[in-house]
């Protein structure tokens, strides 16, 4: 898989899909859609879709590709690469979310959770597809949070298709699970030959396997705060154990929309009716400004 | 304008971000014993003694605060401080919190010395220059002294007299009164080409009145003007100032907007903007308060002996009575 394009920037999202199979344009499709990456705190999430005629559905169950999760990397490697093989029918397309990505939307003033940002992903694919003029007549998606809003939403938006939404959906239909490989494997890719923007000197990889729960990445995180900047661009600083880890290690830092609850500028109403005497202020010119006079040098 | 920004003792030592005029002299930064400026200290052990910075009074409120003197002039510069929350700057390949941007602006030294001739007056008689600018707290205060054409400068608000070619000064309130009209118009103009927006109707945006948006008017010209020139002179003279101006009494009841709940009376009420026009009980009171900012000057004459306070809408007679309407 060719990576390239991610490796150039890989601070924002990236799409990569294979050519279009003419017999897709033809025949009605099935369409299978799953994600790799989305619990660790390092890296980017992968969103991937796989399609292929109805027809030749048995073909790729002939692949045996399955649930991505029960395979060794290298079977998916060569799961992937027989898929590159069979180009003449089965198609697929990625988009590769950047930690840096998902750390500013759930992080922005107004926040965007993963889930939103998952389901738009996905929906984005499937919008691909049809826009390729692929004739998608079925979307199999493994679901993100409860399966039934989740389909109840897509089948919105996609009115012409029938939309099934699964728990362990890469177990149940091959074209998800075909769709799973494509993402891990891209994932896995990216993880490797991460291009890290900082320019750090001595930055040693060996970050274990990215989830929180491992102790190796725990670590890592730990041995990588810079106290002013916190963490390079490759963690997701939205994710909890990223924060508590910031909280401790790194200087504070408070935002416009940060809760510091201090009540400072916060008066009484009755304060602005009284009748008494008021201090006298500075000149709204220079209030309006943030200007005062210097009093510390 | 230049901007310094130096430090150059690593990451500890606080740094001051200037914007400072671009004159001859300025890159000769030093210090004068200010042990917070750092930097300058530093950066007297290079050059040359040229500008330094002074506490000295500030002549609105009496308290000490930061000057910079330029010796090679000689020129007087106020500093303002740009300082909002949540700001911090990054220079070069360090942090520095705060985010202040501080301004070295030239001041004209008569107000300084105002304070001087105004606290000598009290003493009612002609004293030479040396004994009207004295100050414990500040003593760097006879720098002033330095400034080039003082005399000249003095005879804006003083009285003089030569005895034995020796000056003799007088604080002199028609003249200084004079002299900051003069200062309001020149702020006035300065106002009107930088475009800068006196209107009170900018206090609030929330507040929307129906009438086609007036450009600001000349009167809010003077109040403004007044108002920048006040943060020089102390509150007695700016009051002074105020009538010398003729300046109608600053709005103490701001035409607030009437309140919402007495839209809830029994009586009909009309699509008009003034909708309490029609709360017969409060008719005079609301009419004169909604064409207070059209015309403050007839106001200020008006008699107000029978008018409300704003309070009054507040008052519990009023609260009752909404809830009345409520429950219907």
């Amino acid at each position: 898989m060719d990576l390239s394009e991610l490796e150039r920037d890989n601070t924002g999202r990236c799409r990569l899909n294979s050519p279009v199979p003419s017999v897709c344009c033809k025949e009605p499709c099935v369409l299978g859609v799953d994600e790799a990456g989305r619990g660790p705190v390092l890296g980017p999430m992968v969103y991937a879709i796989c399609y292929c005629p109805l027809s030749r559905l048995a073909d790729l169950e002939a692949l045996k590709v399955a649930d991505s999760k029960t395979l060794s990397e290298s079977e998916r490697d060569r799961l992937f690469a027989k898929m590159e093989e069979d180009g003449d029918f089965v198609g697929w397309a990625l988009d590769v979310l950047s930690p840096n990505l998902i750390s500013t939307s759930m992080l922005g003033r107004v926040k965007y959770n993963l889930n939103s940002l998952s389901h738009d992903t996905a929906t984005g694919l499937v919008q691909y597809a049809l826009d390729q003029g692929v004739k998608v007549a079925q979307v199999f998606v493994d679901t993100v949070g409860p399966p039934e809003t989740y389909q109840e939403r897509l089948q919105q938006r996609f009115p012409g298709v029938e939309v099934t939404v699964k728990a362990k959906a890469d177990a149940l239909y091959p074209v998800v699970s075909a769709a799973s490989i494509c993402a891990k494997v891209a994932r896995d890719q990216a993880v490797k030959n991460w291009k890290f923007v900082e320019k750090l000197q001595d930055l040693d990889t060996d970050y274990g396997s990215g989830y929180p729960s491992d102790p190796k990445t725990k670590a890592w995180l730990r041995e990588h705060v810079d106290p002013v900047f916190g963490f390079p661009q490759f963690v997701r600083f939205s994710w909890r154990t990223a924060q508590s880890i910031l909280e401790k290690e790194a200087e504070d830092v408070t935002w416009e929309d940060s809760q510091t609850g201090d009540q400072e500028g916060l008066k009484r109403i009755k304060s602005y009716f009284s009748k008494g005497p008021r201090a006298r202020l500075p000149h709204r010119y220079f209030q309006e400004r943030g200007l005062e006079s210097a009093t510390i040098l | 304008m230049a901007a310094g920004v130096d430090c150059g003792e690593g990451a500890s030592a606080r740094q001051h971000v200037f914007l400072v005029p671009d004159t001859a002299c300025f890159y000769r930064l030093t210090d004068c014993g200010n042990s917070a400026l750092e930097y300058l200290k530093e950066a007297s052990k290079k050059m040359k003694s040229g500008l330094m910075f002074v506490k000295l009074v500030n002549p609105r409120s009496g308290e000490g605060v930061s000057y910079l003197f330029n010796m090679c002039l000689p020129q007087l510069f106020e500093i303002k401080v740009f300082k909002e929350k949540n700001h911090s700057w990054f220079i070069n390949e360090s942090v520095q919190s705060g985010g202040l941007l501080h301004f070295a602006t030239p001041m004209d030294p008569l107000f300084l010395l105002l304070h001087y001739l105004i606290k000598a007056d009290r003493e009612g008689k002609f004293q030479p220059l040396d004994q009207v600018v004295m100050d414990d707290m500040f003593p760097n205060c006879i720098l002033l002294l330095k400034l080039p054409e003082l005399e000249k400068l003095l005879q804006h608000v003083t009285e003089e007299k030569e005895i034995d070619k020796k000056k003799y000064y007088k604080y002199s309130k028609e003249k200084t009164l004079k002299w900051l009209e003069k200062k309001v118009n020149q702020t006035m103009a300065a106002l009107k080409t930088n475009n800068v927006n006196v209107g009170a109707r900018v206090q609030s945006t929330a507040f929307f009145s129906g009438d086609p948006l007036s450009s600001d008017k000349e009167e809010d010209y003077i109040r403004y003007a007044h108002g920048l020139i006040s943060e020089y002179i102390p509150k007695e003279l700016s009051d002074d100032l105020s009538k010398y101006l003729k300046l109608p009494e600053p709005p103490a009841s701001v035409p607030n907007p009437p309140s919402k709940k007495v839209k809830l009376s029994d009586e009909p009420v009309e699509a008009k903007e003034d909708y309490t026009k029609f709360n017969t009980k409060d008719l005079k009171t609301v009419k004169k308060n909604s064409k207070m900012t059209a015309a403050q000057k007839a106001l200020a004459k008006v008699d107000k002996s029978g008018m409300k306070s704003i309070d009054s809408f507040f008052g519990a007679k009023h609260v009752k009575k909404n809830w009345k309407d409520l429950k219907l």
